[in-house]
This record gives structure tokens, sequence and C-alpha cells, in this order.
């Protein structure tokens, strides 16, 4: 209950995107919930930036620069040709084995 | 050649290369930051009271991540205390510590850094830490290696 409370005393668009930050030492966790020296150093690290003036965008950008695509937990959209690939092999293969089924 | 046997041989083609950049990641993934925070040459240090000397740390130099509360830290001491005999510098940032709990750690297991830096997660986050222990090579002013976790005698061997 503890980090629920000292939680609230923040701002809530902080706590929506400390949601969206994956703790890279714990296993499926974000840093709200989790209480490592890595995350309750990145809360510390992104309020003092954002008390500072960033907006949220502005430091998502950077952390992302650091750390990587896998420190979110909302992936960038330029993954298109991932999500579509199932569907055009599926479609490859039922270009090639139209003549015998169908 | 039949045309129906070129499906599994593009799915396994498919396969093959992701498997292969799966457990190939290219270097630069490795290590995205390619210089030292510059807050570590603008901070003072602490014993010394002085800012870190660039001139003074030559051509490679080591920056180790450490913690009085860590314990794989301790584990690694003996190899960092083994390569300032050989004269190699070490920079030492102590992330997130009492002082105290520092300076009578230091005491205990000798102090094999030529500068510490106390840092309060600043620079940790610019350099993307992870975890203590961590530990950056730096040739001319570049990373040159990374190691997350304690270092093991095969990691320094070629610098012993």
């Amino acid at each position: 209950m503890l980090f629920i409370s000292s939680a609230l005393a923040e701002d809530t668009a902080l706590i929506d995107y400390y949601k969206s930050i994956r703790c890279l030492v714990c296993d499926g966790q974000n840093i709200l919930e989790s209480d490592t020296e890595f995350s309750v150093n990145l809360k510390e690290q992104i309020k003092k930036k954002f008390e500072n003036g960033l907006s949220i965008e502005e430091i998502n950008n950077e952390l992302i620069s650091i750390y990587g695509e896998e420190i979110s937990f909302k992936p960038s959209s330029n993954h298109y040709l991932l999500w579509t690939s199932p569907f055009i092999l599926l479609l490859l293969v039922f270009f090639l084995i139209r003549k015998k089924y169908f | 050649m039949k045309k129906t046997l070129l499906v599994p041989i593009l799915g396994f083609l498919i396969l093959a290369i992701c498997t292969f950049y799966y457990l190939n990641p290219s270097p630069e993934k490795k290590t995205k930051q390619k210089k030292i925070a510059d807050e570590v040459f603008t901070t003072q240090t602490f014993f010394k009271n002085e800012i870190v000397d660039k001139n003074n740390l030559g051509d490679f130099y080591i920056v180790n991540f450490f913690a009085s509360w860590c314990k794989p830290c301790l584990a690694e001491h003996p190899l960092l205390m083994a390569m300032k005999e050989k004269g190699i510098k070490i920079i030492g940032i102590n992330f997130r510590d009492d002082e105290e709990n520092f300076t009578t750690w230091i005491n205990e297991n000798g102090n094999p850094f030529e500068y510490i830096i106390r840092d309060d997660g600043t620079i940790a986050y610019k350099m993307g830490l992870i975890g203590v222990p961590e530990t950056y090579f730096i040739t001319n002013d570049e990373i040159t290696n990374k190691i997350q976790g304690p270092l093991f005698y095969e990691d320094v061997e070629k610098y012993l």
C-alpha cells in the first residue's frame, strides 16, 4: 500500500507514464510497481525532468535513446512488416497451392 | 522444381535469418552509448576534492559503478585491486549510497579507484545503467566494452 499512497501525491500524468516504462531488472513489472534501485532511480530522474518543465514526450524520447525501445511497453508503430508478415505468408501459400486444391 | 516446395524453403530461410540475428545482435545494439557522460569530468571527486584530470587517465581507463550495499561488487573487488597494481586507472562511481557506509566499505576493502565520484543517480541515468556493478572499458574516450554485473577473471585477463 505504501507505493500507492506515496504515488498519489504525484501528478497523475506522471503516474500514467511510469506504468508504460518497463523495469529492466524485473520480470514484466513496470517502474511504478517496482521497488528496485533501478526503478526508484528512474522515477526520481523522470520526476526531476518533469518538474524542470520537460514534456512527457521529450522525456520518453530521451529515455528510448538511452535504454533503447525495450524500456517502453508501448512500441513505436513502425512494425508494420512484423504484424502483416503472417497474412502475407498465408496469401503466398494460398497462391502457390491454388491449382491443386481449388 | 515444384512450386509447393518453395513454401517450406522460404519459411526455413526466414526462420534461419531471424534466428541468426536474434543470436548475434550487432555490437552497436549492445552498447548504445559511445561516450562517457560529461558529468564524470565536471563533478568534484570525493577523496581528492578535485575534478577528474583527463591527462592523468591516459588512453585506456575503466569506469566502474559500485555501491557498499552491493554484494557482487565485493566479489569483483580483488580484480579491480589487481588492475590498479598493473597501473590501470579506474574511475569509481558510487551509486546511491550512504556516505558513512561507503567510507567504511572503502577503508575495509581497500581503494582501487584513482577517482571516486558520488552519484545520486543522475550519471547512472545518463549512462543507461541497469544495476551495480557495471563496468565500462574506455579507449581514446570511446566506450569499447561494457560489462553488466560483476567482472570475472576472463573479462580482464588481458589487462592483468
